[in-house]
């Protein structure tokens, strides 16, 4: 257990720990080498750039030029994106199904689903049927979150007696008011 | 031409930075060190692969690359990233990292290795 062989064997091991040791020395000064060459390390420049780029918008907003030639119509936002001011994407109705742009959505639906006093006399094929299941203590107001406070105050009461009740309830029967 | 083993005719080339090319005669002169085959051995039975790996491994464990990760950072840092080489980084890390391998790592590696040796030396 003792003797030079021992020694020896403790020799050989301490080298060859050593050896593994540098390698991965190495391999790990490679590593950092390629990170810093290949600027992958952002932390490194990022305050740098940050500072710069502070500077550059401190400067932009205190001058005082600037600020006359902003056309709100044109506002930029922080990715640089500007929009119009009535949304223009396209969808469809999901009530009357026309096509309607974003931005004139909601007075649509308000005339579509029942303020205005066109809508009222629209009727569905399902309202009838509709009226007949769900005529007292329908659950509309729960599910639909469409409904305005004027369908909802008739359904407190309980009375589908007038036509814009039947549409109420009609709408019960829309998917799209299974929220 | 009798050469004496160890001793070479140096004819200086200017032109070419290189040692002397080792003459044939002078290798068959000498015996592999038992270092030299225990490293064959190792490497060819693939023990070696798998030492450094479990150094790799318990080294990451304990935090040591990401320390040395460190130190390479705060240098490249401080003189800029296109003036640093790969050999600054490894003198710089060489003696930190050698001295800061913790002990439970070592212990373990130079047992497996004095297994190795044990079973393959003799």
């Amino acid at each position: 257990m003792s003797g030079p062989n021992e020694d020896k064997n403790t020799q050989l091991s301490s080298h060859f720990f050593g050896d593994l040791l540098d390698s991965i020395i190495v391999d790990v000064a490679s590593e950092c080498h390629r990170i810093a060459k290949l600027g992958l390390d952002r932390n490194l420049e990022e305050e740098e750039e940050e500072m710069r780029l502070s500077v550059q918008a401190r400067a932009r907003v205190a001058d005082p030029s600037n600020s006359s030639e902003t056309n709100t119509k044109y506002v930029v936002d922080i990715f640089g994106q500007t929009h119009p001011s009535v949304a223009t994407e396209i969808f469809e109705c999901m009530n009357c199904g026309r096509s309607i742009a974003a931005g004139r959505f909601a007075p649509h639906l308000e005339k579509c689903m029942g303020k205005g006093r066109k809508a009222r006399l629209k009727v569905t094929r399902s309202s009838t049927a509709a009226q007949n299941r769900y005529s007292r203590g329908s659950p509309v107001s729960a599910y639909s979150p469409y409904s305005n406070s004027t369908s909802t105050n008739r359904l407190s009461n309980g009375t589908p007696s007038v036509a814009g009740e039947e549409y109420s309830n009609g709408t019960y029967e829309e998917p799209w008011n299974k929220t | 031409m009798a050469v004496h083993q160890g001793e070479k005719i140096k004819i200086p080339k200017h032109s070419v930075n290189r040692p002397p090319t080792p003459d044939a005669a002078e290798d068959q002169g000498k015996e592999p060190t038992l270092q030299e085959i225990i490293n064959i051995k190792l490497i060819e039975s693939g023990e070696k692969e798998r030492l450094m790996e479990l150094l790799r491994e318990r080294l990451i464990d304990c935090g040591w690359k990401d320390e040395m990760k460190a130190l390479c950072r705060a240098h490249v840092k401080k003189k800029g990233r296109n003036n640093v080489t790969v050999d600054d980084l490894v003198h710089l890390i060489t003696p930190k990292g050698r001295a800061s391998v913790p002990d439970s790592v070592k212990a373990e590696l130079l047992q497996r290795i004095r297994t190795f040796l044990m079973s393959a030396a003799l």
